[in-house]
Formats: structure tokens, sequence, C-alpha cells
């Protein structure tokens, strides 16, 4: 087993809480039996996602290179280069090969090998891009430099381009050198690493089915079997939407999740920058700074590349023939803008109800964190008076049960913002109302002091409450999910 | 700088100084420090253009990584310093829209094929590639207004010699009179498709 495996199950296991800690304190045994008893409720709801870590995921990696290579014939790093093109798809990748009449002309098409190869003499001759004699070296399309060049070009294409894909350094040669080639070229250890990291970096970002996990510093990948917005959990205790990243967020889908982030934000300096300096990919969402002048715009997304106009935000390909259109449409443009801003004017009482709900959870959610403490010391409290380890565990579980109904709450004031009234809104405003206010009633009997109350009792209350709190959320939720899979909810954006 | 790099632009500037290009082509580079940072490049204004007889100069800046990443790594590393009218260039700036300076940038172009390239641009403009919208515009819409202004601006900035529109020194003249300078005069005209009125209008307002 290696050292990182062993890094996960550690981290796998404190993912079930802090009270591990606290527990090991007094009661080492302990530990083992609490850990399956303490996760019961999640375990229904906690994900069959895979946790990947940089070795494991280059180690698969390689694997489907070897499938992919064992069919077509050619070398690793251009099996890479195709899978790649084909987003790590290998069935589609292998289909299309078989389907295509000419093996050759396929690898040209994917820029693998190249269309003309210029003959060229062996030997020493200059170098024509430092203009020194030396031995010359290229690729397969014989666009010839010196190993320096070839070095110095790697190396800046590696570290400020940050490219696993990198093209002849030839003018107008598209093709893409492999990676036993660069591996030649380059000589620095710490740059091969790097564009090792970059290789499994590419993998992942256009592996629909892989994600990196957003926890700081974490570096590790989580995998699913479909690509759909769902709760993974990352081994380092990060609990995020597979689809977009952010913490999860049922009921609201990551597309009004998104535009409510950016409403809230909207006040502070950063989100004025960005609303003035940036917008987003109209193919893949991504962020975009306008850093040069003309407005032929490509997206530097690795997977993504579409050109578009920064004006209208249309595919670029028509604005060749028509660019004036722009101007036009820019007017509309502004016109719309002005009139969502009249619109939002008149909203912005609506939204700072809505708002305020929202992030009312958010700190409550954040508060819950000490409430863990004050839970744990508690629970030794009750144990000193007459209860059993096992007996006081449900207070715990009653944290996580509120913690959850928080979360959930929350996002139902994003959701509820963008939802359109109609009857099936009034349904969900009544089980939302109803998950409030057991929620607080149970967050009430968590803050109660204990010493006052007969322990049984107590417990018989948290427990029928977190069980009947719990079951509201499922209902709120179920409705929400099954009003999407019907298409009844009608958004105002 | 690096060695590749040093070597390289000694060869490069050695290359359009030698070849004795500046009266063929047109253009010239002039070292302005001894590490090769700073460059200066002139271009003639080709023929058959409304730049004919203009000099145009440009500053190139030269990046670390040359010539592994392109002249125009950095926004504004290539710029005309004197002042065009020309669709791609910006009338305010002098930044330059052309695809070599950017992603189609490859380690075997050389300062020479982009001050070529740049002519080529003055030769034939890319309107539907804009970096200066008005200038397009007006390229699209009124060519012979194009024309006049672009070969007004050589007269005026570039040294040209090619007589041009009289009625245009009047129009700049009249707003001399109200106090306003030459240079914002000739670039609020011209914004303004030489309407005198508008002109007034829009630096008055």
């Amino acid at each position: 087993m290696s050292d990182d495996e062993i890094n996960m199950d550690d981290s796998a296991e404190s993912d079930q809480g802090e009270e591990d800690e606290c527990l090991s304190e007094d009661d080492g045994i302990a530990l083992e039996s609490h850990d399956p008893n303490a996760s019961e409720y999640r375990e229904n709801a906690e994900p069959d996602n895979e946790v990947l870590n940089h070795d494991q995921l280059e180690a698969e990696m390689k694997k489907t290179i070897a499938d992919v290579q064992a069919v077509l014939q050619v070398k690793s790093g251009t099996c890479r280069i195709l899978l790649h093109k084909y987003k790590w798809n290998k069935e589609s990748l292998l289909e299309r090969f078989y389907e295509h009449p000419d093996t050759n002309a396929f690898l040209i098409d994917a820029q693998v090998i190249p269309r003309h190869t210029e003959k060229l003499p062996c030997g020493e001759s200059e170098c024509d891009i430092c203009c020194m004699v030396s031995e010359l070296s290229g690729l397969a399309c014989n666009h010839r430099a010196c190993t320096p060049c070839w070095r110095s070009y790697l190396t800046n294409k590696i570290l400020d381009g940050a490219q696993s894909e990198i093209e002849c350094m030839a003018a107008n040669c598209k093709l893409l050198i492999e990676d036993e080639k660069v591996m030649f070229y380059i000589t620095d250890p710490a740059i091969i690493a790097s564009y090792r990291r970059l290789i499994v970096a590419s993998y992942v970002e256009t592996n629909r089915l892989l994600k990196w996990c957003p926890g700081v510093d974490c570096g590790k990948a989580v995998r699913v079997n479909h690509c759909e917005p769902r709760l993974v959990v990352c081994s380092c205790g990060s609990r995020f939407c597979f689809s977009c990243g952010n913490d999860w967020h049922e009921p609201v889908n990551c597309r009004l999740l998104k535009l409510w982030m950016k409403k809230c934000s909207d006040d502070s300096e950063t989100s004025n920058w960005i609303n003035a300096n940036t917008k987003e990919c109209p193919k893949c969402m991504i962020t975009i700074e306008k850093d040069g002048g003309c407005n032929h715009m490509t997206c530097k997304n690795t997977t993504c590349r579409f050109e578009f106009c920064w004006m209208c935000l249309g595919p670029w390909e028509p604005h060749g023939s028509s660019w004036y259109n722009c101007n036009r449409f820019d007017d509309t443009v502004a016109k719309t803008a002005r009139d969502a801003q009249e619109l939002s004017r008149a909203n912005l009482q609506r939204y700072l109800f809505y708002y305020n709900r929202y992030m009312g959870h958010q700190q409550s959610l954040r508060l819950e964190g000490k409430l863990y403490a004050t839970v744990k010391s508690k629970m030794e409290q009750m144990q000193t008076l007459s209860m059993s380890w096992i007996e006081v565990q449900f207070l715990r579980k009653a944290v996580d049960i509120l913690s959850e109904c928080r979360r959930t709450l929350m996002f139902t004031y994003a959701f509820a913002f963008y939802l359109r009234r109609d009857n099936n809104s009034i349904i969900f405003e009544t089980n939302q109302k109803d998950l409030e206010m057991e929620t607080e009633q149970l967050s009430g009997f968590l803050e109660r002091d204990l010493e006052t109350e007969n322990l049984v009792t107590l417990k018989q209350k948290v427990q029928d409450k977190y069980r009947y709190v719990e079951h509201r959320r499922r209902i709120l939720l179920d409705h929400c999910s099954e009003g999407a899979e019907q298409d009844l909810w009608q958004f105002n954006e | 700088m690096s060695n590749i790099a040093l070597n390289r632009l000694q060869r490069e500037c050695k290359e359009v100084v030698t070849n004795s290009e500046v009266s063929e082509t047109g253009i010239m580079i002039e070292i302005l420090n001894e590490n090769l940072t700073e460059i200066k490049g002139h271009i003639r204004g080709p023929p058959d253009t409304p730049y004919a007889g203009g000099m145009f100069d440009l500053d190139i800046k030269i990046p670390e990584a040359y010539p592994f990443s392109p002249p125009n790594a950095s926004l504004e590393a290539v710029k005309f310093t004197t002042k065009i009218w020309h669709p791609n260039v910006s009338s305010q700036t002098g930044v330059i829209c052309l695809d070599i300076l950017k992603d189609q940038w490859a380690a075997s172009l050389t300062l020479r094929t982009v001050l070529l390239s740049i002519q080529a641009l003055m030769c034939s403009p890319e309107p539907k590639d804009p970096q200066d919208a008005v200038v397009a515009k007006q390229y699209m819409d009124k060519p012979q207004v194009f024309k006049d202004t672009a070969a007004f601006w050589t007269l005026k900035f570039a040294n040209g010699t090619v007589p041009v529109n009289a009625e245009y020194q009047n129009r700049v003249d009249k707003l001399k009179d109200m106090g306003v300078r030459e240079e914002e005069a000739i670039s609020v005209l011209s914004c303004n498709n030489w309407d005198l009125n508008r002109a007034t209008v829009y630096i008055f307002s």
C-alpha cells in the first residue's frame, strides 16, 4: 500500500466529523463501534463517488491509453492526444477510428501525423530559430530546430502557456507534439513534473466523469458514473456539487445558483469589477476577461476553445461577413441591460427579503460548527449523569441533521427567489415554512440547558423532532425534484 | 534575455539592414538599447494607399521569452507611435490587431515578417476584424471619406507629402480658432465624418 492510499483512508475516517477526536480522547474502542452507527442516516444520502489522487489518475489514464494503443498501434503519446480530442471517451474514439476508411487521413485530421513532410538533408545546418549552426532535429513533419531551441520552446509552452497539447514550432504547422518527444527534449525534472501535472489536469478537465475537488490544497479528483448535478464527497471532507463545484445546493439548480451567487455578491468591489470587465463564455460559461483589443474572442478553457464575438456573444463564424450587425445588436443589449436594471431596482425589496433569509441560514449553519463543541461537552456531561456512551449519540446526530436542514433551507431561498408564483410554488412555500419552523424548534431543543430537563424525555423529544424534521426535509426536496422532472417549475430570471 | 534571443535579434537586425530593404520594401529597424529589448520600427506608407508618402514609426518591446512568445505577448508591445487612421489600429493608442502578433505567432517568424505583415495590413485593411470600430465603420460606409481622412492623417502626423482635401484643413482651422488643440480637432472631426457641427457639439458638451 502506498503512502497516498494510507492518507486517503485516514482522511476518509476523519470525514465522519469532529466528534471522532472527542471520543478517541476517552475511549479508543468506542471509535470503531460508533462509526457506522453515527453515519447511519447519512449513508442513505452518501454518494458512491470514487476519489482519486494524482498517481491513481495517472495510472488510470495510462490504462486507458494502453487499451487504445493495443488497437490503434501508434505511440502512447499519440494515443493520449487522440483520447484528449475525444474527451477521453475511448468508445467514441475507437468507433470513429473504425468508421474512418483511411487510417492515415484519420490521424492527419487529428493533427498527430503531418499532412506534408518536407525532405531535408540530415546533419548539421543552421537553426532557423536561433541562427546558429548545430545538429538539428524535429518532428515527423521535418520542421527542424536545434535541441536548445526545442527545449526553450516547449518550456515556454508548458510554463507560460500551461498547455499539454503543443503544436509544432513552425508557422502554420498544426502537428501536435507527442509526449515522447516532449520528454526527449526536456531534461529539467521540475518541468517534466509540470508537464505530467498538465497532462493529468487535462485528463481530468476534459473527462466528463471527473472533477477536481475544490477543497483547499486537496488536489484529488472525484469520479462519478453519470455526469449530472449531484452531491459528491471527497476524502478530504469537501462536499460539493459535481456539476458546478459549489457547496451541495439542492433544491436550487446550478444555473440559478450561479445567478443567485452573482447577485448576492453584487455589492462587493470584486463583483463590480467582474461585472464591468468580464463576460461568460457563451458555450462553457467560464468567466472571461478581455485582455486584447479586438472583439474576436477565443475561450482559453482547454475543453472549449469556442470562438465568439465579445459584443454579441454569438459565434464568431458569421461575423466575417456581418460584423456590423453587432453594432446594432449592441443597442438592444444596452437597452435590455437598462430594462433589467430597472426591473432589478423594482425587485430590490423582494431580493432583500430572500437574501436576508438566505444569509441568516448561512450564518446559522456556520454557528452550528460551534454547536458541535457545545454538544460534545453536553454529551460528556450526560454520560457522567446516567446515560451510556451509546445513548447520548442522538445529540450528535441531531446536530448533523440540523446542519443539513440549515443548508437545505438556505438554498430554498435562492430557489424561491427565482420561482414564479403558481399553485406549485405555494405548495413549495408551505413545505419550506414547515421545515423552517421545525428546524428552529430542533435548534431550540439543542440549545436548551440540559440539567433542567429529564434526560429520557429530552432524548425522546429530540429524537422525535429530528426524525420529523428530516422527514419534512425529504418531502420538500422530493417535491422539488419531482417538479423539476415534470417541468413544473417556472422561473423568473 | 536569453542567449537564443540575443543571437536571434542580432541576426534579425542585420537581416533587415543589410538586405537593402529600406529602399525595396520600405521597412527599417532601429535599435534603442544595447540589450535589444526596445526596438524602433519604421514602415514607409505603401504606394497607392492613403498612407503613401508617409513614414510610420512603431515601438517594439521584445519579451523575455522571445522568440518563443510573440512580440505582443504583453498588451501593446508592438504599436504605432505615429498616429494612423486605420481600421485595425487604434486611432487613440496605436495598438495593432494582427493575428501573428498574438495567437498565430510562430517562433520561425521574425521582426522582418512582422513589419512586412503590418505593411500588408496597411495595404489591405480588415474592417471585419477591427481594432478601432469607428474607423472600421467609416471604412465600410464611407470609403471616400475614409481615404481622405487616412491621407490627411498621413500628411499631418507621418510627414506625408501627398496633397489632401483642403476643406478638411479649413474645418480643423475653424476648431483651432475656437481654442481646440490641432490633434484633438483632427481626431474628433475624423470620428464624426468631418461634420463640423457634430464635432463642435462633441467637444463643447
